[in-house]
């Protein structure tokens, strides 16, 4: 589904002495069917953002564009839009409370109508979806779950309800490079198989590269730079300026650059590790040959 | 829900003013003072006079009136509830409505009048307190206030430790609240409609995350406090003395001309 913020503007606790803006002028649209990457430092309004998507905050001024509903300050949110666009936490197994792994994941689809059956279906599919085999883990209790494992059942609890927007903020937050990568992995499998429209917020320049589409960098409340990685990326200054950094990857490949003569440099618009690898590993292989 | 933002009583409102200023040592004795006084007065000129010195006060702590007001909005009930009770109960002096066995008197109206002034300047006084003071100087303040009990083995200094964390967390565990009622709104729960049972069902995914996120948050604490080598209060230093300063005598003298103002003009 296709998302569109026509300048959009929130303010936290209007009128009292804690009014803060968080968000200030927001336009941007974004494809049904992306992956998009949303980088910010901590207090650029990332997280605000992700919430007018599913209705949880609503505009202050400016109009939220998802699929075919729009929502301004005044709309009332429909029920659906909920179950539409899937939004996961940050830290998202502290939402957990039920018995069971298996009746967590199916509160979701419950909420929104559906048979206790068919609620049982969908959290056996979500749980196979995010790798924890429903067989083993239905009957478990989600708080003696180590930490990743319970990530893994918030997010499937989110997935069972089968949102065609799936959004999460800083899935992979307080895990070991293992566990992260094979989240994202994951997400990124469910997001092809399901043909969603992901948003993912993240602080890592690398996790972004990795899996996004299109890159959308936010700072202060505003939209700082939007557009597929390799263009973002191309501006590393610009990024610095915001207190990001480039993916090491391409940071790794501006030195290596540097050092090359103009007619053998690699081409800079790689981002992606195994990219760059392979056009470094290939062009090793041609100078062993032409040697000899 | 925005429960947090109406959320006045408990939290500090940073400022620079007279107020902030105090000793909360003095604001502590100060509202205790208060109290008496409040229930000490007796006709128009006394309860006029504390009115004036209430208005007085707000307007040196530099909290905005409409936000003050805006964090009695619990107390509102109580307050409607008392003035009614008080309208129809209480009798006396001329009639002014009379229907049947019911009535509203003077003595009544009187009554009221003076009930809810009291119940409200009570709860601003205490509003205004949490205010101006942080946690820690309130908690600092009523240690050092109650320390002659420690001879009769009262512990003291737990006391107000524990009222210090309790303090703490109320915006943290509000914040963690509304963080979980969003994570479950987002997983499609409705706490606006439905039947009370219903609604009251649904507390059950907020409350349980909430408790184990406490528990979480209790032992993570005691944690970080013992290695950083917490053993009690004995022989503890401080790292931010309280100092007694001119606005603390000046207070001392407002109190006593409150007084005898009181004493002057109460019947």
């Amino acid at each position: 589904m296709q998302i569109t913020f026509e300048n959009v503007s929130y303010r936290y606790a209007v009128g009292t002495p804690f009014e803060k803006a968080a968000l200030h002028g927001l336009s941007f649209t974004i494809p049904s069917g992306a992956y998009v990457g949303i980088i910010g430092q901590t207090g650029s309004g990332k997280s605000t953002m992700i919430q007018h998507l599913n209705g949880l905050i609503k505009p202050t001024e400016g109009s939220v564009q998802v699929g075919t509903w729009r929502i301004s300050a005044d709309t009332k949110v429909p029920a659906q839009m909920r179950k539409e666009v899937g939004l996961v936490f940050q830290y998202p197994e502290h939402q957990l409370f039920e018995e069971t792994v298996a009746k967590d994941v199916s509160f979701g689809p419950l909420n929104f109508g559906a048979t206790p059956e068919e609620a049982l279906e969908l959290g056996r599919t979500a749980l196979d979806l995010v790798g924890l085999p429903f067989e083993e883990f239905k009957d478990r209790s989600p708080f003696q779950l180590s930490g990743g494992q319970m990530r893994r059942v918030a997010i499937a609890g989110v997935l069972a309800m089968q949102p065609k927007a799936l959004v999460l903020d800083e899935p992979t937050a307080g895990l070991d490079p293992a566990g992260r990568r094979e989240i994202l992995d994951n997400i990124y499998q469910i997001h092809q198989e399901r043909q969603l429209t992901t948003l993912l917020v993240t602080h890592s320049m690398e996790e972004a590269a990795r899996y996004a589409d299109l890159l959308l960098v936010m700072a202060d409340g505003k939209v700082a730079m939007m557009g597929e990685p390799a263009d973002v990326f191309a501006q590393s200054e610009r990024l610095r300026e915001l207190s990001l950094d480039v993916p090491a990857s391409v940071d790794f490949l501006t030195k290596l650059n540097e050092q090359l003569p103009p007619d053998k440099q690699l081409p800079a618009s790689l981002y992606r590790e195994e990219e760059v690898l392979k056009a470094l590993l290939q062009r090793l292989t041609q100078r062993r040959e032409a040697s000899l | 829900m925005n429960f947090l933002q109406n959320f006045a009583i408990g939290q500090y409102v940073p400022r620079d003013s007279f107020v902030h200023r105090l000793d909360p040592r003095s604001k502590l004795l100060f509202l205790l003072f208060f109290t008496l006084l409040v229930f000490w007065a007796n006709n128009w000129f006394s309860y006029g006079l504390l009115l004036c010195f209430l208005f007085m006060v707000t307007a040196a702590s530099r909290i905005p009136g409409v936000y003050l007001l805006r964090g009695l909005k619990p107390v509102w009930f109580m307050l409607v509830i008392t003035v009614i009770l008080h309208l129809l109960i209480t009798k006396g002096g001329a009639v002014y409505v009379q229907w049947g066995w019911f009535s509203i008197e003077q003595a009544g109206v009187q009554q009221a009048i003076y009930m809810a002034f009291r119940l409200g300047a009570l709860v601003t006084m205490g509003a205004l307190l949490t205010l101006t003071t942080t946690p820690m100087d309130l908690t600092d303040g009523l240690e050092r206030l109650l320390a002659p009990l420690k001879r009769f083995n009262v512990p003291v200094h737990e006391l107000a430790l524990m009222l210090s964390i309790a303090m703490r967390f109320i915006p943290t565990l509000l914040e963690e609240t509304d963080k979980i009622i969003k994570a479950q709104k987002a997983r499609g729960v409705d706490f606006e409609t439905g039947p009370l049972i219903q609604r009251a069902k649904h507390m059950i995914p907020i409350v349980i995350p909430l408790f184990v996120g406490a528990f979480r948050r209790a032992e993570e604490l005691a944690l970080a406090m013992e290695a950083r080598g917490y053993r009690g209060g004995e022989g503890r230093t401080r790292l931010r003395q309280l100092h007694l300063s001119w606005r603390d005598t000046l207070l001392a003298g407002i109190a006593i001309l409150l007084g005898v103002l009181m004493g002057w003009w109460r019947e």
